[in-house]
């Protein structure tokens, strides 16, 4: 596989939270979604990536490099959008740009006029009379204007409506039709990356849970709906997670074809990848 | 570092005008009573103190986590604020010398002949090296403490210049020297060595808070 993002081990203490040996890859020409419940360790990871926080141990490279402070080109191949502005509410979108202008080389002023355009974002309106969805979009252009080849999202899509958000993922997924593109893009809005996503990491309490192909989960794991006495017919070790609810048990599997063919006196639905979650979250793991 | 200068400068030109009046009711405040003098380091000091203003708008949009995936380097963050203090420190004290000329001319407190504006010019540089002293040692602080709570320790930005020249002074004393004209061509001449010194201080101290912080 050929990796744009590399983390290894990625190790960080806190008093209250430990980010535990983190490690996932991107590869060139994929969207990895970074999930997991608020204070799961996302954005600590995000931030561990951007050295902007110290690790304690494990790497993390970009193209193979290690990101310094002063990586000055490294920087220039990477789009970072938080969730919010970072720029003044004073400042006008045609002042960030010769801001941008002046910081990277790589800054292309006519393309983010055109992304300006394409967003319907005034230039010389100031950014405090701007909707979320509108910052977001100035955030996504700005980003997108240095002709990064990793774009790193950090809950860029949290706080907009369905249409806003559906525009910024089209954006996205436009940006990785270029296959030495990459984007890694944590939400907690698990239907964005449903839609988008190639791979999915989740992070619970800090540890990597899992790092599939968002396929994989979709079309592979499933979840067995049943009473007490078909659970307890379950093999345990097939269980992933398991949640009892009122009258059922909701049994998270990674093989439903499987399951369907094994327990046939139990329903099997599709997961959902916020179902994956939910159980993973709120259930317990068996095996 | 032109990034950072001019985002700076953005940011302060919404507060231009507020500061272009202030500056003209400190003249007319000041220039009467005490004179161009103490207007010129008035509006220098007064320029001076905009470097944390801006640091107030860093935080609120959270600028150095933003800045830090920029290429921008951290030696260059910290430098950029020493170069915008500059320049406010300079746009002060011009603005000072020329209100303080003018308004000392039309009040009759200065003669607009050649010992009178090299008076004013002689008192503008050491202006500009007092505030230059004040800035700098603000900077360290805000980077440490935030550009709020620094609020209440700019007082020590004050306090250690005034504690320094008051030191000058009792030492010539102790020497038996005069403190008149004396110490005020000492002060004057060592003015901008130690505001130099200082801010090279400054940046150390500051890149090296800087440099430790999580963002």
């Amino acid at each position: 596989m050929d990796a744009i993002l590399q983390v290894d081990g990625l190790t960080k203490h806190y008093p209250d939270f430990m980010l535990d040996h983190v490690s996932f890859s991107i590869p060139k020409g994929a969207i990895m979604g970074l999930i997991g419940e608020n204070g799961a360790g996302k954005s600590t990871t995000i931030k561990a990536i951007l050295d902007l926080i110290r690790k304690e141990e494990g790497t993390v490279t970009f193209w193979g490099q290690e990101l310094r402070s002063d990586a000055k080109q490294l920087k220039e191949e990477i789009g970072v959008v938080f969730d919010g502005v970072n720029f003044y509410e004073t400042l006008t979108p045609e002042q960030i740009g010769k801001i941008s202008n002046s910081a990277y080389t790589q800054w292309d002023p006519p393309v983010y006029q055109d992304y300006l355009k394409r967003f319907q974002l005034p230039a010389r309106k100031e950014i405090k009379t701007f909707s979320k969805g509108m910052k977001m979009k100035l955030c996504i252009a700005i980003a997108l204007s240095h002709h990064p080849k990793l774009l790193i999202l950090d809950e860029a899509t949290s706080g907009l409506d369905p249409v806003m958000r559906d525009d910024i993922l089209e954006v996205f997924l436009d940006f990785v039709q270029d296959e030495n593109h990459s984007i890694l893009m944590s939400s907690h809005i698990t239907t964005d990356l449903e839609k988008i996503a190639d791979y999915i990491t989740f992070i619970h309490h800090g540890k990597v849970l899992f790092c599939k192909p968002k396929d994989e989960l979709r079309y592979q794991y499933g979840i067995i709906r049943c009473g007490s006495a078909a659970f307890d017919a379950i093999d345990k070790t097939e269980i992933l997670a398991c949640r009892k609810s009122d009258y059922q048990w909701d049994v998270l599997v990674a093989d439903k074809e499987k399951a369907k063919r094994k327990y046939k006196n139990t329903v099997v639905d599709d997961a959902s990848i916020d179902d994956i979650l939910l159980l993973y979250v709120k259930g317990e793991s068996v095996s | 570092m032109k990034s950072l200068i001019q985002k700076d400068l953005y940011n302060i030109g919404h507060n231009m005008k507020a500061m272009a009046l202030l500056l003209l009711v400190f003249a007319v405040i000041l220039i009467p009573f005490s004179g161009p003098q103490t207007y010129v380091i008035a509006c220098t000091v007064l320029c001076s103190i905009m470097i944390t203003t801006t640091f107030s708008f860093d935080d609120q949009c959270k600028w150095n986590k933003y800045a830090m995936v920029m290429p921008i380097s951290k030696k260059d963050l910290v430098g950029g604020k020493f170069i915008v203090l500059l320049i406010f420190c300079l746009v002060g004290v011009v603005s000072g010398f020329l209100i303080g000329l003018a308004g000392g001319v039309i009040t009759h407190k200065l003669s607009f002949q050649a010992d009178g504006i090299l008076t004013l010019l002689l008192t503008s540089l050491a202006g500009l090296a007092i505030a230059e002293i004040m800035g700098s040692i603000s900077i360290p602080l805000v980077f440490k403490f935030g550009a709020e709570k620094a609020r209440m320790l700019l007082l020590v930005s004050v306090l250690i210049p005034m504690a320094l020249f008051y030191g000058v002074f009792w030492l010539i004393r102790t020497l038996g020297g005069t403190t008149e004209d004396q110490a005020v061509l000492i002060l004057l001449y060592s003015a901008p060595v130690v505001a130099i010194l200082c801010n090279i201080a400054m940046y150390g101290i500051s890149l090296r808070i800087f440099s430790n912080q999580e963002l």
